[in-house]
């Protein structure tokens, strides 16, 4: 890379790895001027980013209008949503086929993919602009949103928690109840500090530090033992991880938990998702990435297939399937990790964010200080 | 810095992408190959043959050293009904003038001169564990015949070989998926070796 690695600006650039649709899905990157990101996400095949002026950049597939700029073409340039210009965006989530948005006024929109409800609107018609979910007021202070398949999740910071969408599998945690077309609480009686839609599970965190699973069942990915499998169409809390939980990521078929000590991973691992090796393809029991206990962990990220984690001292790891170059590891010769593996591409930077999607990943990273002046000592 | 007047802006606002960096090769001066996955049938010997724990995959390509022709990682035996994923993928450089021997090597096989090196044979190897101090042992062979994808034009998207026995070739054992992103680069040697030969 050399020189094009030293015109990232000191404010940092966005980095794209794998099916994109920007730069061909060729290994690229794109900064703002006078802007810096402040949220990515990704969904199966669109991603979005939110930038410190509190705008709102779209790209990527947009078949069920999911990036709210009005049509459903694809869109291969980061786009500014205009229509929520006025509005100070905060906050974005990208699902599989849908997208959410919160802004600092505390109104949250919708736009995209929308048959089983998860766009909140009271109906299931797709939109491709982004319409508001009436149901919050600026009562509800939202500090997260999540989206799932066809999922949806918003967290207050008074650690209530409210979803809508698809319940098949009991992945919205209403258990008796099919689907729901507006936001509904879900709650256990304890506030929530964390949340993340998989596929088809969901996960929380509540701010006592303890993990609840929830969703469809099989390969392990609620990390429960077989007993309480029966119950899966609610919340329930995961045994076996000792110390509390500060975040956690579901991906297509496995999750990955942030405690305050250790990376615990539990599901589907056959493309290496799981970083427990090459021996451990799927398990329903949490347990520790022992290959990076040294390192200190800040967070962690779920694609369908893939694991992402930053260090403190903002180096990346990845783990899974390594197709489309997806885990950032290298421009042409692609292949499945198994373990956390170093992105060395980032050794000169300081990772501050990442986002993994269906078949690619966005990393927002600024250049490490340390790093310029190694390479001037050089000369 | 002044680098970034040379970049370009989008018509969106406020977004900078670096210029081109790299002109991308032409299809037919690189191949694709993948290593996808295997699964062994149930009855296969291997499955319980305990000596066998986890396995990797390799092929030979001309000058390309094993180090960069075999899947990287070995992983565990697969169970009954089982695959294992390896997405182990590889681009080979094909440049007209500057991998000529690679160009030839895989005309050679397309115009089946030497019926040995016909197809690109993909072998599967046990890997015994590293407290274990045994050799590797090769377990199956697959084989692909190249001339089917200059005669179809198509590349194949993961094609599933038969896996047989190193001592009986009748004997199919299992399955492995490969992927070749091949057709353009094999039609041009094709077309421009037999137009050296003819001319
Ligand atoms: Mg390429
Ligand atoms: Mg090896």
């Amino acid at each position: 890379m050399g020189e094009s690695e030293e015109m990232v600006p000191s404010s940092g650039g966005v980095f794209t790895f794998g099916k994109t649709k920007f730069a061909e899905n060729t290994p690229s990157k794109f900064w703002f001027k006078n802007d810096m990101p402040t949220v990515l996400s990704c969904g199966d095949e669109h991603s979005a980013v939110v930038t410190g002026n509190k705008k709102l950049y779209m790209f990527g597939s947009n078949n069920w209008g999911q990036l709210g700029l009005g049509s459903k073409s694809t869109v291969t340039k980061p786009t500014c949503v205009k229509a929520l210009k006025p509005e100070k965006v905060k906050l974005a989530a990208c699902g599989r086929n849908h997208t959410l948005v919160s802004t600092e006024g505390g109104k949250v929109y919708a736009a995209g993919g929308n048959n089983e409800g998860q766009l909140g609107l009271g109906d299931t018609q797709e939109r491709s602009t982004f319409h508001l979910i009436s149901f919050f007021t600026s009562q509800h202070k939202i500090k997260q949103l999540s989206a799932g398949s066809n999922t949806s999740a918003a967290l207050t910071e008074d650690g209530e928690l409210f979803m809508w969408g698809d319940n098949s599998e009991g992945q919205i945690g209403l258990k008796d109840i099919s689907n729901v077309y507006v936001p509904q609480r879900v709650t256990v009686g304890k506030p929530i500090s964390w949340i993340s839609c998989g596929y088809y599970h969901s996960a929380f965190v509540t701010t006592e530090g303890k993990l609840y699973t929830f969703g469809e069942p099989e390969s392990g990915k609620l990390g429960l033992p077989n007993q309480l499998l029966c119950n899966h169409r609610m919340p329930q809390p995961v045994p076996g991880i000792p110390e509390k939980v500060v975040q956690v990521a579901c991906g297509g078929g496995h999750t990955v938990v942030l405690t305050e000590k250790a990376v615990y991973t539990f599901g589907l691992g056959q493309f290496g998702q799981l970083g427990l090796g090459t021996f451990l393809f799927e398990t329903s029991v949490p347990t520790v990435i022992e290959h990076i206990k040294d390192q200190k962990i800040r967070s962690v990220s779920c694609g369908e297939n893939q694991t992402a984690l930053i260090t403190d001292i903002g180096l990346m790891y990845t783990c899974g399937d390594g197709r489309h170059g997806k885990l950032g590891l290298g421009p042409e010769n692609f292949t499945n990790q198994f373990t956390p593996t170093l992105c060395s591409h980032f050794l000169r930077f300081i990772v501050q964010l990442v986002a993994c999607g269906g078949c690619h990943m966005l990393v927002f990273a600024i250049p490490r200080l340390g790093g310029t002046d190694e390479i001037e000592l050089q000369k | 810095g002044s680098e970034v007047s040379e970049a370009q802006t989008t018509d969106s606002d406020d977004i900078v992408t670096p210029g081109p960096q790299k002109c991308p090769q032409a299809g037919s001066e690189k191949m694709r190959i993948e290593i996808v996955s295997l699964a062994f049938y149930p009855e296969a010997e291997v499955m319980c043959d305990e000596n066998v724990k986890q396995v990797y995959v390799e092929y030979k390509f001309y000058d390309l050293p094993l180090s960069e022709t075999e899947t990287p990682v070995s992983l565990r035996k697969p169970r009954v009904g089982e695959e294992i994923h390896f997405h182990f993928s590889k681009v080979i450089d094909l440049d007209p003038v500057e991998q000529k021997g690679r160009r030839q090597f895989l005309f050679a096989m397309l115009n089946g001169q030497d019926p040995e090196q016909g197809h690109l044979k993909f072998t599967v190897v046990s890997d015994p564990l590293d407290e274990e101090k045994k050799e590797c042992q090769e377990v199956g062979y697959a084989f692909l015949e190249l001339w089917q994808i200059l005669e179809s034009g198509r590349d194949l998207v993961e094609q599933e070989l038969d896996i047989v026995s190193p001592e009986d070739p009748a004997t199919r054992i299992g399955r492995l998926k490969v992927s070749l992103q091949a057709a353009a680069a094999l039609h041009a040697i094709y077309k421009e070796m037999t137009q050296v030969m003819f001319s």
